[in-house]
């Protein structure tokens, strides 16, 4: 694949690790969190953890959307695409996500038109081939995908689609990371940021990381050397005594961020007081409402939502797996009645989940060598 | 759920949300009255992305997430 092979190189990943081992203090334990989904499936895929020393323990962040939504928000969707005439959308990982009384795919198996699509756009798109039926779009995801949900509504308004609204569940990175920094049960020595997340938001948001935590933040790519690099970058500015953000991946992510996409995304969205994470609990302005201007595209407006909250299911421990509390194995039903075939958790519904990234590509090779 | 992906993921298995994916794709033509533009990725695949964003010219290649181009790449982009 064009550019792509060279960060896959396993002569410099060998190298890469060899610098790790390199730079570490012996005797001292490192644990360094990658805060995207992303990187989390990257690591399991590519066995990455299995490249470092014993003592650099990889914690697994909240940054998948589909792991942090709480059941009560799932029951909001399911309330919507069951009314009569509606054509509900969602990504595909939303399917599968459970609520109380089951998942959209369930709601779709009782008779409600529940779609899935690739984009906020092929939502509009449907919209418009039936403008006899409301359309509700199931937004979510991080930074990333806010301006795609904005840029559709603003072409909904402009072109006055006027069946089309939206169900809005964007989530900001840096007000869960500052929550997570101030857990009492949680000691971090880095954090590996977003990188897409970043070519929307810029490097200067994690700036409170270094400034008021003293921890290193280095934004890194998705491939295996991007991953194994940033965590060489943290490693090697901890023994440095620095402190700071870094841009691994600055073949992509300008500094600064997008500025189209941030002017687009604070016209049409506005915070939230506050929003519940599954795991983390409630957070003051950590997710996204649409803007009095767009109000009448809001689904939850239009429509009505019960929001009710519901706690999750005893059993699940996602909520310590978010936090890096647990590691998956750890948890009391992971792989016997939680299995990405049967999901009890959000964390084995998405492929980026921390534990159905485990499940698929980590669960034999537990026992790692000592290096 | 990599037994059954959905239109939202790769041909990884990847969920282009939770995995805050981005994919390289070659911008083949530029509709600028409608901010659309038709885009090839590496396998062939092409798609129309919205290109608000960003300054797309054909021949160039912009990362796309959820049908929307983020950013513009240099030549040196994975």
């Amino acid at each position: 694949m064009r550019f792509v092979d060279e960060f896959r190189d396993a002569e410099l990943g060998r190298a890469l690790a060899g610098q790790i081992l390199a730079t570490v203090e012996p005797g001292r334990h490192y644990k360094v969190m990658e805060v995207c989904g992303g990187h989390t499936h990257s690591i399991y895929k590519y066995g990455i953890d299995d490249l470092l020393p014993a003592n650099v323990e990889l914690v697994h962040g909240p940054g998948c959307p589909v792991c942090v939504i709480p059941m009560g928000r799932v029951d909001d969707g399911i309330a919507l695409a069951t009314r009569p005439g509606v054509i509900f959308t969602c990504f595909g990982d939303m399917m599968r996500v459970p609520g109380s009384e089951g998942t959209f795919l369930d709601a779709k198996a009782r008779g409600a038109d529940v779609r899935m699509v690739y984009s906020p756009l092929d939502a509009l798109r449907i919209a418009k081939e039936n403008p006899e039926r409301e359309v509700i779009f199931f937004a979510i995801g991080f930074e990333t995908t806010a301006p795609s949900t904005a840029l559709t509504l603003k072409r909904a308004k402009a072109e006055g689609v006027a069946n089309f609204s939206c169900v809005c569940n964007h989530v900001t990175i840096v007000p869960p990371l500052r929550a997570l920094l101030e857990s009492p049960d949680l000691r971090l020595d880095g954090f590996i940021g977003p990188g897409h997340v970043s070519t929307v938001v810029g490097a200067r948001p994690f700036g409170f990381i270094p400034a008021d935590y003293g921890r290193p933040v280095v934004i890194a790519g998705f491939e295996p050397l991007d991953v194994l690099q940033a965590i060489q970058m943290i490693l090697r500015q901890i023994a440095d005594g620095r402190c700071e953000v870094e841009n691994q991946y600055r073949r992509v992510v300008p500094y600064e961020g997008n500025l189209r996409a941030l002017e687009v995304m604070a016209e049409v969205f506005e915070l939230r007081p506050h929003f519940e994470w599954r795991g983390l609990g409630f957070i003051s302005q950590s997710a996204l409402r649409l803007s009095d201007a767009y109000a009448d595209l809001d689904a939850e407006q239009r429509f009505g939502v019960p929001g009710v909250r519901i706690a999750d299911p005893k059993a699940c421990q996602c909520g310590e797996v978010l936090k890096g509390v647990i590691k998956p194995w750890e948890c009391k039903v992971f792989g016997t009645a939680c299995t990405p075939e049967h999901a009890i958790g959000t964390c084995m519904v998405s492929p980026e989940g921390a534990c159905a990234a485990y499940y698929n590509y980590g669960r034999f090779a537990r026992e790692r060598e000592v290096v | 759920m990599s037994d059954a992906p959905g239109p939202c993921f790769d041909l990884a298995g990847h969920c282009i949300t939770c995995g805050d994916e981005g994919v390289e794709m070659r911008v083949l033509g530029v509709d600028a009255a409608r901010g659309l533009a038709l885009c090839e990725d590496a396998q062939g695949k092409r798609a129309t992305v919205e290109i608000a964003l960003v300054d797309a010219v054909a021949g160039g290649s912009v990362l796309v997430h959820a049908g929307t181009a983020i950013a513009t790449l240099g030549e040196r982009a994975a």
